[in-house]
């Protein structure tokens, strides 16, 4: 099955590219550059396709390596001691480059060279960051993320490798972040080392990932190192069995860069790296060409479908000439109705911005609503406990409590996202079937075999229930996921002045304990509630931004449909009436010349439709 | 030091008889033994920390079961004895022996249909030199996946707020690989409240499977030292440990049982030519399954892996190679070495066994405190004020305060100051020439000398209008400290 969808994937895009150059040459040849255009960005997406994949796994599980070892270059810092703090991303390009990303709006890029990615991208020694300081612009921000580009084989089906810091644990706010990002990802690789089993903490964020991602698959490193490491992948397997049961494959690192060194087939099959790049190129990758082919040619079935509904009003005038005075009337009140799709009264206009103004109101709502709760349970664990001994707990306990309401009330945004995207694009569907009907001014005779068109727009076939994430992956691959990956981490509690004075000697040992215990108490919770409000803050910022976002890409979407839709109904009206100007003779020629246009149409349709199957 | 226990007991023996006959009566006479006994050291971590191993390397005897997989799931105590033993502690409070036999020198117990669940702990006494210094607790990790398992070990290391039992452990070795939230959570967690705050007193940090950081090159043990020596300088490692120390416990646990015969077919490795060699040891599986010309049976070379791991099996094959060692006694002097062992050894000596009595006062001050807050009855008062006094006016419980007001940050000067402050108090081992920062062999005037110069300096310091409050009362303990130390100098002239 792995390897049959390699070649599968590849080929639907292969037939999708030949079905997208096709219906180029007709919206050109039919005049619609309109159309041409959307399809020429269709093509785009062929081909330079993009799969982000995010690696995510506890702190010193050998992610770095792994990445290094994938794409045989040492991109990312491997250290036995200092880790990686700030997001990379390597993907394929013709030229070795790389890009620093700094945090603004929006966010600022800086080429440096890929020798220094590491030296950015790992945690700051306290020790060095001393004696060198970082070169500090007041202009842009702190860096947020680092974009390398390689030319390498196995990234030039558009995977996009992103390598996150383990820093914080799985549990912090800062993994919550990364899970989010990793939602609009491909595929997530969950990387653990052959040392030990799986733990509570990875297998709690396995849980969370499964409902998030739609491809996880859990690579398990080290394996030249340790000698049980089957015992582990085997007490893995069981630990996942109920999660899925995502695949585990087990890696070296080591082995994979010693056999790029001295290109040694029969090592580097030995480091189980062949298996890996098959899943992601194979699985990931031709899942993700799948979906590509997909959303192409049913781009280019919505074409065809407008460009008939033109021939077919020309049709009916030409049909009988007595009829074309009617067709042309149709056809002018058709243009209301075309132009109403456009309006912001339109229906489906009309769905999504009350939809956008429920989904931001509900979103904060909820957002506000748990955080409360949280604070509460906060406030509850100091009044029993002494900040003192407890705070560092307490510290960790907020975290990943915080953490898990930020990835609750995040999947209640891509749900509801997409239940509205579902929505709008349901009542464009119903006023736009009518609009096309209308452009096509069918004629009451019946009309010839097999000729009945069923004026729908392909949107089932392009998913379109989809659109949000289609809006949110758009701009995924760039900035945005890097923003997205550094949003929670420059958050944190910190310590708080904790005000304790040495008490010596016996009086008053106890009420002093006693009051400096208060003053700890009420300072923690004071600490708690700046923690969460600035949480609050970002975690808002944040949501109100990708709501925005979906909202124009979906806004933008439907408008553009709309504007060709007029762009149909207009060029129907002036061959409706030239037809009326038309001779029986010419009328005769032209009739036929149209049967056979439309034979052409359906058969490019039926190479769009194929495309997949 | 021994004033400080005789008025422990006194202060023991009058909650004695005002406990008599309630249901807390028997477990304040099980303090007063505890008093009496070796200190108790417990052995705690994540899961997968290495907990067990290390207590083998420790005692120097294969006697906790180690596995691949999660392993102990039982806390179980190994106290010196006349006899070998084991016995089950169940949550119902009764007590029964059980059978076991030894898998190569490992313990195997047969719980005997007993539901573990049930069971609270097993004690294994065994007439051990080592554990006579110290009982040692192995307890199951941190982070298992079974929940049940973990709470023992929170159950152990701190006793939750309605339960007036005493911690069951003086002292804490706090296995870490590499920094994880969670271990500080953990450590935290550990600390009891009331003598002091948050302490480092009683916990050593040891980073475990040092030799694992590496991913086994052999320059691991150089690795792990500095990353061992960042953690402990880190600010939040500072309040919760004393300092961090990378200790290999699969090296040093071999190095305490190597044999002539794993040394002999280690040779055959050691004698392949070196790329041979090299090729062999590339990876584990490799070990396990290349060159059968090398006599070597599949089952010996698991044996041989699951003993040494891959960095051992490189480490003593370049040993052997050189001919550093040759014999299986000089082997295990060299792996030990570089294990790192013989270092945690000196800071069990220095940190924990120097100070037991401060310690286990402290242990027994703690859960007295605890139980006059939780069941007062009459003449318990006069108890909590007999607690109170201790903990207030005992001079090494001052320097415990002082030492985690420095390690927390609460006291501020500068860190030259309050290193030698740190020092003087005895942060770094309660004996006097670790306190001046002097070596070992340092003749008695130099003793003398430096601590009188201490005393001077300090005397200055406490005094100084312009040194803050909270130092100058540090300052006090500090002068305390060197009073004491020339005291007990001239005693011994």
């Amino acid at each position: 099955m792995a390897m049959a969808s390699q070649p599968a994937g590849k080929e639907a895009v292969a037939r999708a590219t030949a079905a997208v150059a096709a219906g180029i040459k007709a919206c050109e040849a039919y005049d619609r550059p309109d159309l041409a255009k959307r399809l020429e960005r269709a093509a785009t997406s062929l081909a330079e396709p993009s799969v982000p994949v995010v690696v995510v796994g506890e702190f010193k599980q050998g992610k770095s390596s792994l990445v290094n070892a994938l794409v045989g270059a040492n991109i990312c810092p491997v250290d036995d001691d200092v880790a990686t703090a700030i997001p990379t991303s390597v993907s394929y390009g013709e030229q070795q480059r790389a890009e620093l990303i700094f945090e603004g709006e929006p966010p600022a890029r800086e080429p440096i060279d890929l020798g220094d990615v590491r030296r950015w991208v790992v945690e700051s020694d306290p020790v060095t960051a001393a004696v060198e300081p970082e070169p500090q612009d007041t202009n842009r921000g702190r860096p947020v993320g680092a974009e390398v580009t390689l030319p390498r084989k196995l990234l030039s089906g558009g995977l996009t490798l992103v390598d996150t810091p383990g820093v914080g644990g799985l549990g912090s706010a800062h993994a919550a972040a990364s899970l989010a990002a990793a939602s609009m990802a491909d595929a997530l690789v969950f990387v653990t080392d052959a040392s030990q089993e799986l733990t509570a903490s990875e297998r709690d964020f396995l849980i969370k990932a499964r409902n998030l991602c739609s491809a996880v698959v859990c690579v398990l490193t080290k394996t030249d190192f340790y000698p049980r490491w089957r015992t582990i992948a085997e007490l893995n397997a069981k630990h996942l069995r109920d999660l899925g049961d995502p695949p585990i494959i087990p890696v070296s690192s080591t082995l994979r860069s010693q056999a790029a060194a001295t290109g040694d087939t029969a090592l580097n099959a030995e480091s189980g790296f062949p298996e890996l790049v098959t899943f992601l190129t194979a699985q990931v990758g031709g899942a993700a060409a799948q979906r590509r082919a997909a959303t192409a040619a049913g781009e280019v079935a919505t074409a065809c479908t407008q460009i008939e509904a033109q021939f077919e009003a020309e049709r009916s005038a030409l049909d009988n000439p007595k009829q074309a005075k009617r067709v042309v009337a149709e056809l002018t009140e058709a243009k209301e109705r075309a132009s109403a799709l456009k309006s912001a009264a339109a229906k489906w206009s009309q769905t999504l911005t009350d939809g956008v103004t429920d989904l931001t109101s509900d979103i904060e709502h909820d957002l506000r609503g748990r955080i409360r709760t949280v604070l509460q349970e906060a406030s509850d664990a100091i009044d029993e406990s002494d900040p003192a001994d407890t705070w560092h707990e307490m510290e960790a306990w907020l975290e990943a409590r915080v953490a898990h309401e930020l990835i609750e009330n995040y999947t209640m945004l891509r749900d509801r996202a997409i239940e509205l995207s579902e929505r709008v694009g349901e009542h464009f569907r119903e006023a736009s079937g009518g609009v096309l009907d209308a452009i096509a001014v069918r004629n009451p005779e019946p009309m010839l075999a097999g000729a009945k068109i069923d004026h729908k727009i392909e949107l089932e076939r392009m998913k379109v229930g989809k659109q949000a994430m289609v809006a949110l992956k758009s701009a995924y691959g760039g900035a945005i996921m890097f923003v997205m990956l550094g949003t929670l981490t420059g958050i944190s509690l910190g310590p708080i002045a904790l005000g304790i004075g040495l008490v010596m000697g016996r009086k008053g040992l106890r009420d002093e304990k006693k009051r400096q215990r208060n003053a700890r108490q009420s300072q923690a919770k004071n600490a708690v509630r700046r923690y969460c409000d600035e949480v609050s803050f970002v975690a808002q910022k944040d949501s109100r931004d990708t709501i925005r976002r979906i909202q124009r890409e979906l806004r933008d979407y439907y408008t553009g449909l709309a504007d060709e839709f007029n762009t149909s109904n207009a060029a129907a009206l002036q061959r409706a009436n030239e037809a009326a100007a038309r001779t029986k003779s010419e009328r005769t020629k032209r009739l036929s010349d149209i049967d056979a246009e439309m034979a052409r149409l359906k058969q490019l349709r039926e190479h769009a439709m194929a495309v997949t199957s | 030091m021994t004033g400080l226990l005789d008025d422990t007991r006194a202060a023991l023996a009058r909650a004695i008889n005002v406990y008599a006959g309630t249901e807390d009566g028997d477990r304040l006479t099980q303090l007063r033994t505890r008093l009496d006994e070796p200190l108790r050291v417990a052995v705690a971590g994540r899961i997968k920390a290495g907990k067990s191993t290390l207590l083998n390397a420790l005692v120097g005897e294969r006697l906790a079961p180690t596995d691949a997989g999660e392993c102990t799931r039982i806390v179980t105590w190994y106290a010196d004895g006349h006899t070998y033993r084991v016995t089950a502690e169940m949550t119902d409070g009764e007590q029964q022996q059980l059978t076991f036999h030894r898998d190569e020198g490992v313990i195997d117990v047969d719980l005997g249909g007993l539901p573990p669940e049930k069971v609270t702990r097993l004690l294994v006494t065994w007439p051990s030199a080592r554990l006579r210094t110290a009982t040692l607790i192995d307890t199951p990790g941190i982070g298992s996946l079974s929940e049940s398992v973990a709470q023992r070990t929170w159950d152990l290391l701190s006793p939750s707020d309605s339960d007036t039992a005493e911690a069951p452990a003086d002292a804490v070795l706090y296995l870490l690989r590499h920094l994880h939230s969670h271990d500080l959570e953990f450590l935290r967690a550990f600390h009891d409240t009331e003598v002091s705050q948050p302490n480092p007193v009683n916990a050593i940090g040891v980073l475990s499977r040092a030799d694992e950081i590496g991913v086994g090159k052999l320059d691991s043990m150089t690795s792990a030292g500095k990353i061992a020596a960042r953690m402990a300088t880190d600010p939040v490692v500072r309040t919760v440990v004393q300092t961090v120390v990378p200790v290999a416990g699969l090296l040093a646990e071999t190095a305490a049982t190597l044999t002539e015969t794993e040394v002999a077919q280690l040779r055959r490795v050691a004698e392949l030519p070196v790329a041979d060699a090299d090729a062999l040891l590339l990876t584990a599986d490799r070990f396990a399954t290349r060159m059968p010309e090398l006599g070597l049976t599949s089952t010996e070379r698991e044996e041989l892996l699951d003993r040494f791991g891959l960095f051992g099996i490189r480490l003593a094959t370049s040993v052997l190679r050189h001919r550093v060692a040759a014999t299986a006694t000089e082997l295990a002097a060299v792996l030990t070495e570089r294990s790192g062992v013989g270092e945690l050894n000196e800071l069990l000596r220095s940190l924990f066994f120097d100070r037991r009595d401060v310690l286990k006062s402290r242990s027994v001050l703690a859960a007295l405190d605890a139980l006059t807050r939780a069941s007062p009855r009459p003449g318990s008062e006069a108890v909590a004020a007999d607690v109170e006094r201790i903990m207030a006016s005992a001079h090494p419980f001052q320097e415990l305060r002082v030492l985690s007001a420095i390690r927390a940050g609460w006291v501020t000067g500068k860190p030259a100051v309050l290193d030698d402050l740190e020092h003087l108090i005895g942060g770094a081992g309660a004996g006097i020439s670790q306190r001046l920062r002097l070596s070992d062999d340092e003749g008695h005037d130099a003793l003398v000398a430096a601590a009188a110069e201490a005393l001077d300096r300090w005397q200055r310091r406490a005094e100084n209008p312009l040194t803050r409050h909270q130092l100058a009362v540090a300052a006090r303990v500090a002068i305390r400290s060197c009073e004491g130390m020339l005291s007990e100098l001239g005693r011994s002239s």
